[in-house]
């Protein structure tokens, strides 16, 4: 793939033009477009792309896409970003067609939800799985690692530095945060 | 298939939609037995719980383990959403609530509620707590459809969201999903939890 990958363990999540700016300013090279309409950020977005910074979106959350093959074309050829995230195997399937990375929404609400989750992983394989609420993750990593060596992202819930901290010790490899305080503190640290 | 013409005894008891006697048994022990094989069944029964939630079993084979619940004297919710076989509709509402006598649903859905109020069955509605910006929209459902109880997953976000739940809706909490040690149970019914929902045996009084 010639799109940029993660770099890094914070991924901010963005919603419009404003957190998407916020992000950028503070010196990210990569964000996830995790709510509002993906059509009205079209343009920032695209050339944000342009520059080199790695665009990820969640297919379930984002409105203005259909979830079918010309919704993933336009992403991966005409807007140039790196990843989908859905919790639809089928929809992964077709993304990585199209050379997108894949990024596997997996809820871990209970165990059989979780389990359920974890057993419907796609073939290739993705190139992550995100668990949501990612604040639960040091309850279930356990769980995860004995079904899936994928690398785990967590979003949802992380609202402050120690949760992303706490997230991050139990072996996620990467957290999403839609809060600003959460960007500051990781745009500190330097890029591992 | 388990119908009334094929099982013996006949159902035990009318459908009993009384919230009043749930509320007093999770006073009693705040627990229910989160039931996700039939071979897990024997050890809820000869336990303390005083409800039983049925996740995940077949529809049209749940009447015989409804029953046996309920011979116990203990309630018996079914998840509507995640059983098989059954319409997640009106009509697979009240096949549970009339053929086989279930005192309450577990649903995600707002539309749901509706039906079960309509066959006078007690409602649990899901609050699925995955992603903090979902939380507002899911409130504002919750409050609209208004079912007798809510069950808040996973227990690990409960304490971060207790507070904004009670302000907006005063209904009482079922804390579910991932309690699965005597730490997280105390932790939920510390902040208010009316009861706590487990597949965890050991957490089964």
């Amino acid at each position: 793939m010639r799109t940029p990958g993660v770099l890094g363990v914070m991924l901010p999540a963005v919603r419009d033009g404003a957190s998407l700016n916020q992000a950028l300013d503070l010196g990210y090279r990569q964000v996830l477009l995790e709510r509002g309409s993906l059509l009205a950020l079209v343009g920032p977005l695209a050339g944000a792309a342009r520059r080199g910074i790695a665009i990820f979106v969640n297919l379930d959350a984002v409105e203005g896409l259909a979830p079918d093959s010309a919704a993933l074309a336009f992403l991966a050829t005409d807007l140039g970003f790196s990843g989908v995230l859905s919790v639809k195997p089928h929809l992964l399937k077709d993304a990585s067609r199209f050379r997108l990375r894949t990024i596997q929404r997996i809820h871990a609400l209970d165990s059989t939800g979780l389990e359920t989750g974890l057993h419907s992983l796609v073939s290739p394989s993705p190139y992550a799985i995100a668990i949501a609420p990612g604040v639960a993750i040091p309850e279930v990593m356990p769980i995860i690692r004995s079904i899936t060596d994928t690398p785990v992202w967590g979003t949802g819930f992380i609202s402050s530095a120690e949760q992303a901290g706490a997230v991050l010790h139990a072996g996620a490899a990467l957290v999403s945060s839609a809060r600003l305080e959460v960007w500051r503190e990781f745009s500190r640290t330097p890029v591992s | 298939m388990a119908i009334r013409t094929t099982v013996t005894p006949a159902r035990p008891r009318a459908v009993d939609g009384s919230l009043s006697r749930l509320l007093e048994a999770f006073g009693r022990v705040p627990v229910a037995a989160v039931i996700r094989r039939g071979e897990e069944l024997p050890r809820a029964l000869a336990s303390q719980v005083p409800v039983v939630f049925f996740l995940r079993a077949p529809a049209f084979h749940l009447g015989p383990l409804v029953w046996a619940v309920q011979a116990r004297g203990k309630l018996a919710f079914v998840h509507i959403d995640l059983i098989a076989g059954l319409g997640k509709d009106r009509a697979g509402i009240a096949f549970l609530a009339r053929e086989i006598g279930v005192n309450g649903i577990i649903t995600s859905h707002s539309g749901l509620v509706a039906a079960a109020r309509a066959e006078k069955v007690i409602a649990v509605q899901r609050l699925l707590l995955y992603d903090d910006l979902a939380l507002p929209s899911a409130l504002s459902a919750l409050d609209h459809a208004r079912p007798d109880i809510v069950e808040v997953l996973p227990g690990v976000i409960f304490p971060l969201v207790v507070n904004e739940i009670r302000s907006r809706l005063p209904l009482p909490i079922i804390v579910g999903g991932f309690v699965t040690e005597p730490a997280h149970r105390d932790a939920a019914l510390q902040r208010g939890a009316l009861a706590i929902s487990t597949s965890t045996t050991e957490l089964w009084p």
